[in-house]
């Protein structure tokens, strides 16, 4: 377990520009709920706060999607798996380095939304259960990318993830709402996109809870792929 | 016998993901390295010495054939636990210099107060204790090689594996890094050592082997392999140098050579003759020779097939 967090926050600490640059954009928010009239602008800072959560959602997929490359490309996943560390135990490592990299991020989001939002009626409990959406959205959708960037390259990885996670949202619309539960990353986003003052979204835990157990699926069987491959070879 | 490290018929070929063309980087590569020795792996640049310490690591898994790291399948996480790794191009996070080293030390489920000190031990011991507190990121490829050493013995290990540790090192640090092989050595370890370096290798190593186009090539002691040519030198005074062939004369001192197992008939010759011996050698050669050698000798049909 130790090298597992080990990993995960070496790779939290490496992605911190990108990170503290996505956190300007919550300032932003923060910046806007300073400057303006809360109660009068409460659905542009609803915009704003939204359009955060889409932008952790797509990073997630570059943190997932680009982790293993990097790290082979710059040589140094070599110096981390000549010592008692698993291929296995590896990967756990990105899996949770990319959620506690959103999660910081979900949280400075949540606290920031918590104050606007909140100030503005917006129920707080409701921000965190949303940003709880978010998280477990972002887990999803960040395993899935590093499933794919194990055998492809970061483009093509993030590729693949999109089409994968848009599949259900597609489905989702033309053959049944039950369609959309499959992979429900599209179905936690539309959460948060959806939510209103008037009705703050509606996901049950239900969803939440199935994403956690996907994500597991899904890193098991990176796990799985990811002991049989070359990690010497040059990268493409 | 215990063996520390075994390649058994080992073959590794690289795919190219565009086209369907294979490199046969080691082919039906053995070899076995006993524990407590300093062994010398050779070859010239694309011989399969990185490939081989690579699979060795578990970086890769071979075409075929297998091997065993300290008794482990190649791959397993326990094993090298016990292993000290350098690889050829060092590359490590930009961080300071002994967190990086805690760092790895920790990876290998070191810790505690334990931890601390030995890293600053290691870090002294490759002579970047002035530099403890700098980021890594900011070094020089020598200070780099240096801290790639200091982690790869972080944990005390019974096999270090060093694919050319002495690269980018500075003559006062590469005589650092001989004695601190040689004692590693007499502290029981084993040392896996690649290099280009023949002269180093000559000195320190117990055993070398030469590998050329991913097959093994020679074999056995350094001290064999160098008196392997199989002649003596004897030099003598006092007789005319056209009593044996191939002589040499100057100064009244003659020079010649002859096959080992001749060598008693030659000195009875020269006695008979009355002459004076002065000095009977074997001959030796150098690493570089034999090296020249090897790579000199044509390809097998079976690599010329798949290259
Ligand atoms: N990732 C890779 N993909 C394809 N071919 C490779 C790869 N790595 C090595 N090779 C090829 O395998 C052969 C052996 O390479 P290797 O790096 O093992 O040689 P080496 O003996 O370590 O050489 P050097 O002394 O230059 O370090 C070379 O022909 C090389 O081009
Ligand atoms: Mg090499």
């Amino acid at each position: 377990m130790k090298p597992v967090l080990l990993i995960a926050i070496n790779f939290a600490r490496e992605q911190r520009w990108p990170i503290l640059t996505l956190l300007l954009w919550v300032l932003l928010l923060a910046f806007l709920g300073l400057v303006t009239d809360i109660h009068r602008e409460r659905e542009d800072l609803l915009f704003v706060f939204k359009q955060d959560a889409v932008y952790v959602l797509a990073f997630s997929v570059f943190f997932g999607g680009s982790a293993i490359y990097n790290e082979r490309r710059s040589r140094r996943i070599l110096g981390v798996l000549s010592k008692a560390v698993g291929r296995q135990q590896y990967l756990s490592g990105l899996v949770l380095g990319v959620t506690i990299a959103c999660a910081v991020y979900c949280f400075a989001l949540g606290m920031t939304g918590s104050w606007t939002l909140g100030s503005a009626s917006f129920p707080i409990s409701h921000v965190w259960f949303l940003m709880v959406c978010l998280l477990a959205a972002c887990a999803l959708a960040g395993t899935v990318a590093l499933m794919f960037s194990t055998f492809l390259n970061p483009f093509f990885a993030a590729g693949a993830t999109a089409i994968v996670l848009g599949f259900p949202a597609l489905a989702g619309h033309l053959l049944g709402p039950r369609w959309g539960l499959v992979i429900p990353v599209w179905e936690l986003g539309a959460t948060v996109i959806n939510s209103s003052f008037d009705s703050p979204g509606s996901a049950s835990w239900l969803v939440v809870g199935l994403a956690g157990a996907e994500t597991v699926a899904f890193w098991l069987l990176s796990a799985r792929i990811f002991a049989y491959v070359d990690i010497a070879v040059a990268v493409e | 016998m215990s063996f520390v490290l075994e390649f058994e018929n080992v073959t590794k070929e690289y795919r190219s993901f565009a086209s369907k063309r294979r490199l046969r980087a080691l082919d039906s590569f053995s070899l076995a390295v006993e524990a407590g020795e300093i062994f010398g792996f050779l070859g010239p640049n694309g011989a399969g010495k990185s490939t081989a310490i690579h699979l060795a690591m578990g970086f890769m898994q071979p075409t075929s054939g297998n091997g065993r790291l300290l008794g482990e399948s190649f791959g397993d996480p326990g094993a090298r636990r016990r292993v000290g790794f350098l690889a050829e191009s060092v590359a490590l996070y930009h961080r300071r210099a002994e967190r990086l080293v805690r760092f790895y030390g920790a990876l290998n489920g070191m810790g505690g107060t334990q931890l601390d000190k030995r890293a600053r031990e290691v870090l002294e011991i490759v002579g970047l204790q002035d530099h403890a507190n700098r980021n890594a990121g900011k070094f020089s490829r020598g200070m780099l090689q240096r801290v790639g050493l200091a982690q790869a013995m972080v944990n005390d290990p019974e096999l270090l594996i060093l694919d050319e540790p002495t690269s980018a090192l500075d003559p006062l640090a590469r005589v650092m890094v001989r004695e601190l092989l040689i004692g590693a050595r007499n502290a029981g370890k084993t040392i896996f050592l690649s290099s280009h370096l023949l002269s180093e290798v000559e000195l320190i190593c117990d055993r070398v082997a030469m590998l050329h186009r991913g097959k093994l090539a020679r074999l056995g002691r350094t001290t064999d392999l160098l008196q392997a040519g199989g002649r003596t030198e004897i030099i003598v005074r006092a007789i005319a140098p056209s009593h044996f062939e191939g002589a040499a004369a100057r100064d009244g001192i003659v020079s010649f050579s002859v096959p080992t197992h001749g060598q008693r008939a030659a000195l009875e010759k020269v006695w008979n003759l009355g002459g004076e011996v002065v000095s009977v050698n074997p001959v030796r050669r150098s690493l570089e020779e034999i090296f020249l050698e090897v790579t000199a000798e044509p390809l097998s049909p079976l690599s010329k097939g798949v290259q």
